[in-house]
């Protein structure tokens, strides 16, 4: 499973990061990177928390 | 409080006792009318016709399209000039944020967290002997602005004067809907805090502190240092929202633990719930009701036409309880794991101090509830949260089981 976020549509609520920080880290700026898109299964329960928090819409999780 | 079917729906949301059981009022408009016209004026102190938006999608469509719905001119609290960042929309409001956004950061904040933490156990050793405290006096109130004195690096004496300009321009004495009072209270006040900062600034562009404010006299856009009426227009901000929503949030979370035992001993029982516990009580609290906005470009929500011009009131704490969103959303669930609430908006206008006040809310909670596990509020005691911004006039707690 791979992860993505949209840097345009990310405002920085840091709810990621907070939820699944071996998944997500903050810039400077305090918006959302992701460490490593591809995901190992043990990440895939705190990458789809994160998603499921970002109150913009902005991480997107594919099965490829 | 109960609603009648044909009240004005502004006035549902701002009656005297809205504040103390928002959640009816809410309920009242997400059911009766998501997208409400109301000829009653708005939060803004506006007079006119204001539109009310309660449902989470509508909100969150709004909050995200300020070409639609614009941050811009719709909230008057006695400034001359457009707060910054919160009433300058996109394109030009990015860079203010690129500024602002990496002295507010959760990595910024995190640093912060030890000195924090030495300070809320100051404040609960100045009355924990006595066995009881007024909480929103005694701790509430202080702690934040304390805090926020120090980013700034502003004297602490000056503190009752700051607290005095906060609550004349977020709930100034006067006769409920008299907004020509209210207008000229805040326009006196705003003179006072143009007048402070003018002094701030001046004695800190003879020499430079540890503080906010020596930072933003260093700071760069576009390679130009800001303006002096730029820097005025952030503290003028500043003051505003980092000495009230804290107060409020911490008013509203204790209050509701004090009457919910079985949630508050889950919190004792097992500290590092407390960021789950933050994030859930400010969805079911949602200490920030509303926020206001203005019509930019016509455009049709629900079945009701918004026209340029128009004032806008986003119900956050009514989007924050909509079950089109939220799974049992008048139940408190720290369990549940998708919570993506509209406490601190979202879009490019989201709280700049977000990352601020989570750290001070989950650091009080923690260290309140590691000292004092049992409290609660005695019988027959007398107090109100104020509309809008939800503080409570006093908050009497006894400690202990008993």
């Amino acid at each position: 499973m791979k992860v993505r976020v949209d840097a345009a549509t990310c405002q920085g609520h840091g709810r990621c990061y907070a939820l699944a920080p071996d998944v997500f880290e903050s810039d400077d700026h305090g918006h959302c990177m992701v460490i490593d898109a591809e995901l190992t299964p043990e990440q895939e329960a705190a990458a789809r928390a994160g998603a499921d928090n970002c109150p913009e819409d902005a991480i997107t999780l594919t099965d490829d | 409080m109960d609603v009648q079917p044909d009240t004005d729906p502004a006035m549902v949301l701002f009656s005297p006792d809205a504040a103390d059981e928002p959640h009816k009022p809410y309920r009242h408009l997400l059911e009766q009318c998501p997208v409400a016209r109301s000829d009653n004026g708005s939060i803004s102190g506006a007079a006119g016709a204001s539109v009310l938006i309660s449902r989470f999608e509508d909100l969150n469509w709004a909050l995200k399209h300020p070409e639609f719905i614009s941050s811009e001119d719709a909230v008057a609290i006695g400034n001359d000039r457009p707060l910054i960042p919160l009433q300058i929309d996109p394109p030009e409001h990015a860079k203010y944020r690129r500024l602002l956004d990496p002295e507010f950061s959760p990595k910024k904040m995190a640093a912060l967290e030890p000195d924090f933490r030495v300070l809320v156990n100051q404040v609960i050793d100045q009355f924990l002997d006595r066995g009881e405290c007024d909480f929103h006096e005694d701790f509430a109130t202080p702690l934040p602005s304390t805090f926020f004195l120090r980013l700034t690096a502003l004297p602490l004496s000056d503190l009752p004067v700051f607290l005095q300009w906060r609550d004349n321009i977020i709930r100034p004495d006067v006769e409920p809907g008299d907004f020509d009072a209210a207008a000229e209270i805040r326009a006196a006040t705003g003179k006072e805090i143009y007048a402070y900062f003018e002094r701030a600034l001046d004695d800190r562009t003879a020499q430079r502190d540890h503080g906010l404010l020596s930072r933003l006299l260093d700071a760069e856009i576009e390679g130009h240092s800001l303006t002096r009426e730029e820097l005025l227009d952030i503290c003028y901000l500043l003051i505003i929202a980092g000495l009230d929503t804290v107060t409020a949030t911490l008013d509203c979370m204790i209050h509701f633990l004090a009457r919910h035992p079985d949630e508050r001993r889950r919190l004792v029982e097992d500290p590092t719930l407390s960021p789950v516990v933050v994030e859930e009580l400010m969805r079911f609290e949602t200490p920030v009701m509303v926020t206001a906005r203005t019509v930019k470009q016509d455009v049709t929500l629900g079945d009701v036409e918004l026209r340029a011009g128009d004032n806008v009131t986003l119900v956050l704490g009514a989007g924050n309880i909509d079950a089109e969103e939220f799974r049992e959303p008048e139940t408190v669930d720290f369990d549940r794991g998708r919570n993506r609430h509209l406490a601190f908006g979202a879009g490019p206008h989201r709280c700049l101090g977000s990352h601020l006040a989570r750290l001070e809310v989950r650091v009080a909670l923690e260290e309140w509830h590691r000292r004092i596990p049992d409290y609660r509020i005695p019988d027959g005691a007398e107090f109100h949260f104020s509309p809008g911004i939800r503080q409570t006039d006093t908050l009497p707690l006894v400690f202990g089981s008993g």
